[in-house]
């Protein structure tokens, strides 16, 4: 039997216990009276000097952690606005290199801030969370003023966004043109929803010592080549990792373009014909499946998007698609294997051409904001070059310009394994290429259609099935009878 | 004795005559909507317009920034032709009951186990809860190392013990990546049915077990005749609560496989969720995640008329 | 020889069953704690032991809690979850005694009812939610956690409570109601004190499901002060593709720690003196 606490022992937890209710009673009041001081978005407290006590502005009403604010991961909290003045909120994905955060928040947001009295805040969120968070707002029409938008989201939130055409043509005619990508990924009906800031590339990056070791000096220039290749690198233990499975970029940026360099699309450019069942898909779909047997490493078909990163690290792969982030952590944390890091454009099919996916990485304006013509204000000037050009610098290359007059920025001269992120944009295009981007390319991509025909096929089952069955998926999506 | 059988005299009760406010909540209905009320209000308040909302836009074609249309029951029945709509389903009874299975053994077992009177009993279980208190979006995470194929800890320990030669493809492989994400969702689950069973087992008076053992009772009889009807209610319950949540779980599918490989672990919430957001067709995806809702409701009405016949 | 019998059947009835689960259910807390101790290289150094730390490390413990809000989080977490377990347990019990002893009308359906919320889930629930948030004028505060936790926690705790107060038999309650005991008396002095054990379970169950939720804090919650942890870690420890492992291990050992030192300490007071004979009658 356990023994009973003694009497005076239970009093003392009971008024333990009291004393802790008692406390967490106090604290309790401490959200409420945040919510009544107004702390929310839109609240305008008069002067940045100090804030009356009951209604901080920044902080969290608990008592304030002194956190230094050097190197921090994410920058700091949210400015206090000018007399009167206007705030804005971004909606932004936490960049990969967090100096591009940094810069924003304390070079680019302050100059703003002094120039013209409107504060903006950065609302940084994981990649894998901004769509959740932009549908809310655009569904509650409230939160962020502008938002980062991804993929063709222009397209699949068109009726939500303001039309910032004036933007966008003023950008183009003063620094030099778009590339035909840009134009791709944000201008819905003739209209601009949103200005493309850059593009996230993603190439072949790959070990060029153990492609040197089975003669491979330069990267295969072919598809069927880099099957080849490929299956020699596999016998000696450095097998290929391409992802193929259910992530969001790592796998749909080989997969589509190695579609259209067979020649093959879901659908033609009137987005009424399904074309996906075709000679040219079967031949696509059989090189995958021999890829996969010969050359890959099994795993591929249950990655997500991190799990190549941590595949090249741990030396298991050769060569995966990503973006640069393998090469900058690499310098960072993996010494060793860096100088052995190579970067390649996709290689080309029997058509003769090669693809790449557009990954745009763009900032639209939510048309339920109340601050609309601010909004507009600070997105060009935003994109004027002297802002633009050393933040978009600070990404290392992750984020590709979309303006011809960035061709020869400085930074592909530092590194120039960065090349390809830049030459690809040329041949890029979105997904459900040829038609226009919209929403049922987007339900294609959510339904994994692509990726799940390939990875069946590699499982084993038959190409005229798993081609027909995904076929039928995009019938039903495009709502072709 | 007579302090011990009514402890509520110790306490201090006041008895005696009360008035006529008094009177009117003695009155059976009155005390129970009284008690309810706060409770039932807030539901009402706070749950019912996002539930009629949600009911409403899974019969239109509500997409993300656009304007809806009612379409009846258009949704459902595109589902219904939808074979991905049939895999997830398939996946999802896989999953549901493989999990609440081994959860509902494995923690029964541990609950009888940790019943017993033994030294840092109270570390013990305390360690016990840690599976259910780690954040789940952070366990996941490290399921994801634990299972991946070339770092999986698993594996090396396996191989290095010489029983494989080759770790298993966990997440690469269809039927290895549901055995994994069961495997996951067990392990953070267990302490849930353990902890409360255990709760329930200490409930019990410990003289109702020598009683049984003074008519002659053998352990595993007193086990059925004594233990098991005294958790009956507790073990519904719970058993209740693990599976609505196991068969809309979300996150741990959501970070660990994303649905795949090929949708071998896609889920309801997953695919719902994947279609709302990522394709913007919040009408299709409410459809489907209400297509959770009949399953559900039956087990739960199964259990409300198990609860109250059993009064 | 009664000894040793009695020792052997301990240790199968006991002590190896036990020892079992714990290897199994902190096995994976193991690796996770060692994790936030490795270096990124070892890491990812195949050849290594991966249960081992050859060069361990507090960078990524100084990583969270310097370079991110962790502190800070944690403290928002921690508020909404006591808040919001003792609001939900308080209407949970109230709503769970009447469910499970009275008989009046329309006792099914409430029970049904309460439960049934649960059927839309949350993944379809946050954007009318967000609405209703949104309305209140609550968006970014963490009273709108307050307000939209106990959604999921008051059934939670209203039918695990049910079946605890069932388990209790109905003698002590009527012998105090013939005593003259009101029903609201017989509730708070007779069952309650004996549904601890109940009452403690479903406090740390609430508990944990608040300090775990994600989606409403991820929604509702924007300014990097104001998020929990869950939100918190997931925004700001994984960019783009790059995962930063080790702080995430690190947050999930800071986060998860504490509460089980916590929650030992309130089951040595509460529970261990329950199963002296209470009940007899």
């Amino acid at each position: 039997m356990a023994n009973r606490p003694e009497p005076s022992q239970r009093v003392s937890r009971r008024d333990f216990l009291r004393r802790l209710a008692v406390a967490a009673g106090g604290l309790s009041m401490v959200p409420i009276l945040q919510a009544c001081s107004g702390y929310g978005p839109g609240a305008t407290s008069a002067g940045g000097a100090t804030p009356p006590p009951a209604a901080p502005t920044s902080a969290s009403a608990a008592a304030p952690t002194a956190v230094p604010t050097t190197a921090r991961i994410v920058p700091g909290a949210g400015q206090t606005p000018a007399a009167g003045g206007k705030q804005l909120t971004l909606l932004i994905e936490s960049a990969f290199v967090k100096e591009f955060d940094d810069y924003f928040t304390s070079t680019l947001a302050p100059a703003y801030q002094k120039e013209t009295g409107v504060v903006v805040n950065y609302d940084p969120v994981s990649v894998g969370s901004l769509q959740t968070k932009v549908t809310a707002a655009i569904e509650t029409k409230s939160g962020p003023d502008l938002g980062v938008l991804e993929f063709n989201w222009a397209f699949l939130y068109d009726d939500a966004l303001v039309d910032v055409s004036d933007i966008g043509e003023n950008l183009g005619k003063q620094y030099g043109g778009w590339y035909d990508a840009a134009r791709e990924a944000c201008v819905v009906n003739g209209k601009w929803k949103a200005i493309p800031i850059g593009n996230i590339g993603e190439c072949h990056v790959y070990r060029k010592d153990w492609f040197d070791e089975v003669g491979a000096t330069t990267f295969p220039e072919t598809w069927d080549e880099l099957l080849e290749v490929g299956a020699k690198l596999k016998e000696k233990g450095h097998p290929l990792g391409l992802t193929m499975g259910h992530g969001f970029g790592d796998n749909h940026s080989w997969e589509y373009p190695l579609l259209w360099s067979f020649g093959a699309h879901e659908v033609d450019e009137t987005a009424r014909k399904v074309t996906l069942d075709s000679p040219e898909t079967e031949k696509a779909v059989e090189f995958v499946k021999t890829l996969f047997q010969k050359a890959q490493l099994p795993d591929v078909l249950g990655w997500t998007d991190p799990s190549n990163n941590k595949a090249f690290f741990g030396e298991q792969i050769s060569d995966t698609v990503n973006a640069s982030s393998i090469l900058t952590v690499a310098k960072r944390d993996f010494p060793n294997i860096a100088p052995n890091i190579g970067i390649a454009l996709n290689p080309k099919g029997p058509t003769g051409q090669r693809y790449h996916m557009t990954n745009p990485w763009s900032i639209g304006i939510f048309n339920f904001s109340p601050n609309v013509e601010e909004a507009k204000k600070f997105l060009a000037w935003l994109n004027e070059q002297p802002h633009f050009q050393p933040w978009i610098d600070a990404s290392q290359g992750y984020y590709v310009a979309y303006l011809h007059a960035y061709d020869d920025d400085p930074i592909w001269k530092q590194e120039p394994r960065l090349g390809p992120y830049k030459e690809q944009v040329a041949s890029a295009h979105l997904p459900g290429w040829p038609a226009a981007p919209g929403r049922a390319a987007s339900e294609s991509l959510a339904k994994y259609v692509i990726v799940d025909m390939f990875a069946k096929a590699a499982q084993g089952q038959p190409t005229k099935s798993v081609i027909s069955d995904a076929a039928a998926q995009i019938k039903q999506i495009y709502n072709i009878s | 004795m007579a302090v011990r059988s009514r402890p509520y005299v110790a306490a201090g009760v006041r008895l005696g005559q009360p008035g006529w406010v008094g009177r009117l909540f003695e009155h059976e209905a009155v005390f129970s909507w009284a008690m309810l009320a706060p409770a039932v209000l807030f539901l009402l308040a706070f749950v019912a317009y996002p539930f009629c909302y949600g009911l409403y836009i899974s019969m239109t074609d509500l997409a993300t920034g656009r304007a809806a249309h009612f379409v009846g029951l258009r949704n459902f029945i595109a589902n219904t032709q939808d074979p991905a709509f049939w895999q997830v389903t398939r996946n999802t009874f896989i999953y549901t009951g493989g999990a609440t299975v081994l959860k509902l053994l494995g923690g029964l077992l541990l609950a009888l186990v940790m019943n017993q009177q033994f030294r840092a009993k109270n570390a013990v279980r305390a360690a016990f809860l840690l599976p259910w208190i780690v954040p789940t979006v952070l366990s996941a995470i490290a399921w994801m190392w634990i299972f991946d194929p070339t770092f999986s800890v698993i594996n090396w320990v396996l191989v290095h013990l010489g029983l494989v030669a080759r770790g298993p493809a966990w997440l690469g492989d269809g039927n290895l990546a549901m055995v994994a994400v069961i495997i996951a969702n067990v392990w953070r689950g267990i302490p849930f049915y353990a902890i409360t069973l255990l709760a329930a087992l200490q409930t019990i008076p410990a003289d109702l077990y020598e009683a049984a053992a003074i008519d002659g009772a053998s352990p595993s009889q007193r086990f059925v005749h004594v233990t098991i009807p005294f958790l009956k209610p507790v073990l519904a319950i719970v058993t209740m609560f693990s599976v609505i949540w196991t068969f809309s779980d979300f996150q741990l599918v959501y970070v660990l496989t994303g649905g795949g490989p090929a949708n071998a672990t896609n889920l309801f919430a997953t695919y719902a969720f994947n279609l709302a957001m990522g394709a913007g067709q919040l009408g299709q995806g409410a459809s489907i995640a209400l297509s959770m809702f009949p399953p559900l409701l039956l087990v739960i009405l199964a259990l409300t008329l198990y609860l109250r016949r059993s009064d | 020889m009664v000894g040793t019998h009695t020792w052997r059947v301990r240790t199968l009835r006991l002590y190896l069953p036990l020892a079992f689960f714990l290897l199994l259910t902190l096995f994976p807390f193991y690796w996770m704690l060692v994790t936030s101790l490795k270096p990124n290289e070892e890491l990812y150094n195949l050849r290594n032991n991966p249960l081992l730390v050859y060069h361990p490390t507090l960078a990524h413990y100084v990583g969270v809690l310097l370079q991110t809000n962790f502190l800070r989080w944690t403290v928002n977490t921690l508020l909404v979850a006591v808040v919001t377990s003792v609001l939900s347990l308080v209407l949970g019990a109230m709503a769970a005694y009447p469910l499970a002893r009275t008989r009046f009308p329309g006792a099914a359906l409430v029970a049904v009812g309460i439960a049934a919320t649960y059927l839309v889930p949350q993944t379809l629930l946050f954007i009318p939610m967000a609405d209703i948030i949104n309305a209140l004028g609550l968006s970014n505060s963490l009273l709108s956690l307050v307000v939209t936790y106990p959604t999921f926690l008051i059934p939670f705790c209203a039918w695990l409570l049910m079946g605890y107060f069932k388990s209790i038999p109905r003698e002590l309650e009527e012998a105090a109601r013939i005593d003259g005991a009101s029903r609201f008396q017989a509730m708070v002095r007779v069952v309650l004190p004996l549904a601890v054990p109940g009452l403690l379970s479903a406090f740390i169950f609430a508990f944990t499901l608040s300090q775990n939720e994600f989606l409403y804090a991820l929604i509702f919650l924007t300014k990097s002060e104001i998020r929990t942890v869950p939100v918190g870690a997931i925004a700001e420890l994984i960019r783009g593709d790059v995962f930063f492992w080790g702080q995430l291990m690190a947050a999930a050992v800071l986060g998860s720690v504490p509460v089980a030192v916590i929650y030992s300490f309130f089951v040595e007071y509460y529970v261990a003196g329950l199963t002296a004979g209470a009940v007899k009658g």
